[in-house]
């Protein structure tokens, strides 16, 4: 099993992958209890955008990827304030809009390929050192913040009003809390894949929440899915060679599903 | 002593609320002193809550100012001496990942420095508001799994957590059964005369709570401030507030 581990490219897989199990599960308990699930989904669409450009003018795709992810979060957030939208549709809008452009914009500049397909489904083969310092400077400093604010942003989950009423400053943090987002979906998409970084946020939460355990509990069930499920999905990836984003997200279903019969009612 | 010479923890003034040109509040002016107790009544629909929402600046009004301990409401930084529990208190979303203790230590949040966490003191502080409440066996139970009366319990005292000089109750009391409402409210009158918590309670019970409370506020639009609620409480002014109502009211008081 441990021959993998040979190998350089499975080294840098591994650090990055399981930085970003840490780092989605963690921002995704917030996510989940938001109600804020198809954000993820519409985030990683949008860093989508972000690795068209990078692939078409030659700068780095991850680094592109943040910045597109950050601006749409920010989007989101000021049409979800400014005007009387849906959340949902404001989303579904931003998804779809977001994968257009990307297409429209690859297909322009003839990047159409096998590369592409790697941002989208995950490939452990395409994680470069430098990649793997990137998510490990993001990464840190957005888990640093998660971590110092955690309390404020369990409040803020329960009840954003009287959270406010008692002095935290909720704009600002869920503000903060869709830009760590961002960033973590933006560093993901080398392991994970754009089109499933969404399941690796939601899923290892939604199964936590089975187990009917206090917010700490919750968090560290997550984390120990999410872990897990980078771990085995990796593996099959390298042994059967599958995405890596394919084999991530069947591992955390399978978590979830027997999460779902071990507290069956 | 007259209030008068003191600064008031609420000062109010012309306020109104208007929503697409018609007037949900308009004109009140009111304040509230330190170590009162007041009753906030009226029909729903008459911006009872509305208000609430302009005192605790969840609302922006149409027109007035709201002064909190003399300070304007934008300016104000020490939300810790305010503890609020909203109208939805007892209905929690049963799947929510906390336990009581959870929920209780949100309250001492606005306490304490951005990096610190929870000292000794915030610790027992948090004990003390769960014992307070006759909550503190229920410390590592799921609030999902409490009864109504239960999780009224747990939200205040998740208010008194944060050591609050004046506590706000928006009718907390959807889902709770008659024997959890009585000693809630025998627990109010408590927190007021014994530790001096200035309590504004928005119930439609008030023929119970009669004794207790030292003024009364009957919002229906307009706001009308009587200081001797016990004398206001006469059928026929409650005809005028609520109209047929009033009846269920009058006997409901006879009953307890």
């Amino acid at each position: 099993m441990l021959e993998m581990f040979e190998y350089d490219f499975m080294q840098r897989a591994f650090v990055a992958g399981l930085f970003i199990a840490i780092l989605a599960s963690i921002s995704g308990t917030f996510i989940v209890l938001k109600r804020y699930s198809l954000m993820s989904e519409t985030l990683a669409h949008s860093a989508l955008v972000g690795v068209a450009v990078g692939l078409v003018a030659g700068y780095n795709p991850l680094w592109m990827a943040v910045i597109v992810a950050i601006a749409s979060a920010w989007l989101i957030e000021y049409l979800r304030s400014t005007f009387s939208l849906y959340s949902d549709a404001i989303l579904s809008i931003i998804l779809s809009g977001s994968l257009a452009l990307a297409v429209t914009i690859v297909s322009l500049g003839g990047a159409f390929n096998n590369s592409l397909f790697s941002y989208l489904f995950g490939s452990i083969l395409s994680v470069s050192n430098e990649d793997v310092y990137t998510i490990m400077f993001f990464g840190t400093v957005s888990l640093a913040l998660l971590l110092i604010f955690s309390k404020e942003l369990f409040f803020i989950s329960y009840d954003e009003e009287v959270a406010q009423t008692s002095g935290v400053r909720v704009k600002l943090l869920n503000f903060l809390l869709v830009t760590i987002v961002a960033i973590i979906i933006a560093l993901s998409i080398r392991v994970v894949g754009t089109l499933l970084i969404g399941a690796l946020m939601v899923i290892p939460t939604a199964s936590a929440l089975q187990y009917r355990v206090g917010f700490r509990n919750t968090l560290l069930i997550s984390l120990f899915f999410a872990l897990f499920s980078v771990i085995f999905g990796m593996s099959i990836s390298f042994y059967f060679s599958m995405p890596s984003g394919a084999t991530i997200v069947l591992s955390v279903i399978g978590f979830f599903i027997l999460s779902l019969i071990i507290n069956k009612k | 002593m007259s209030l008068k010479f003191k600064i008031p923890i609420f000062d109010v003034k012309n306020l109104s609320f208007n929503v697409r040109g018609v007037d949900i509040l308009s004109h009140i002016s009111l304040e509230i002193f330190h170590g009162e107790y007041i009753a906030i009544i009226g029909p729903n629909g008459g911006g009872k809550t509305t208000l609430i929402r302009m005192l605790l600046g969840l609302e922006e009004p149409s027109t007035g100012e709201v002064r909190l301990f003399g300070k304007k409401l934008k300016n104000f930084k020490e939300w810790h001496k305010i503890g609020f529990v909203p109208q939805r208190a007892s209905l929690v979303d049963e799947n929510f990942p906390a336990t009581v203790e959870d929920i209780v230590k949100m309250g001492r949040i606005a306490n304490r420095g951005l990096f610190a966490s929870f000292s000794k003191d915030d610790a027992k502080i948090i004990d003390d508001a769960m014992r307070k409440m006759d909550i503190i066996d229920l410390k590592k139970k799921m609030v999902g799994t409490l009864s109504g009366g239960q999780r009224q319990r747990v939200m205040i005292a998740r208010a008194l957590a944060s050591s609050p000089e004046i506590l706000i109750l928006d009718e907390p009391n959807t889902g709770v059964d008659m024997v959890s409402q009585q000693r809630f409210y025998k627990l109010l009158a408590t927190l007021n005369k014994k530790e001096n918590i200035t309590i504004i309670f928005i119930t439609h019970d008030i023929g119970v709570i009669a004794d207790d409370i030292g003024r009364l506020f009957t919002i229906n639009q307009k706001a009308t401030i009587c200081n001797n609620p016990k004398e206001t409480l006469s059928c026929e002014d409650m005809s005028t507030l609520y109209g047929i109502e009033a009846h269920l009211l009058h006997n409901h008081k006879h009953e307890h």
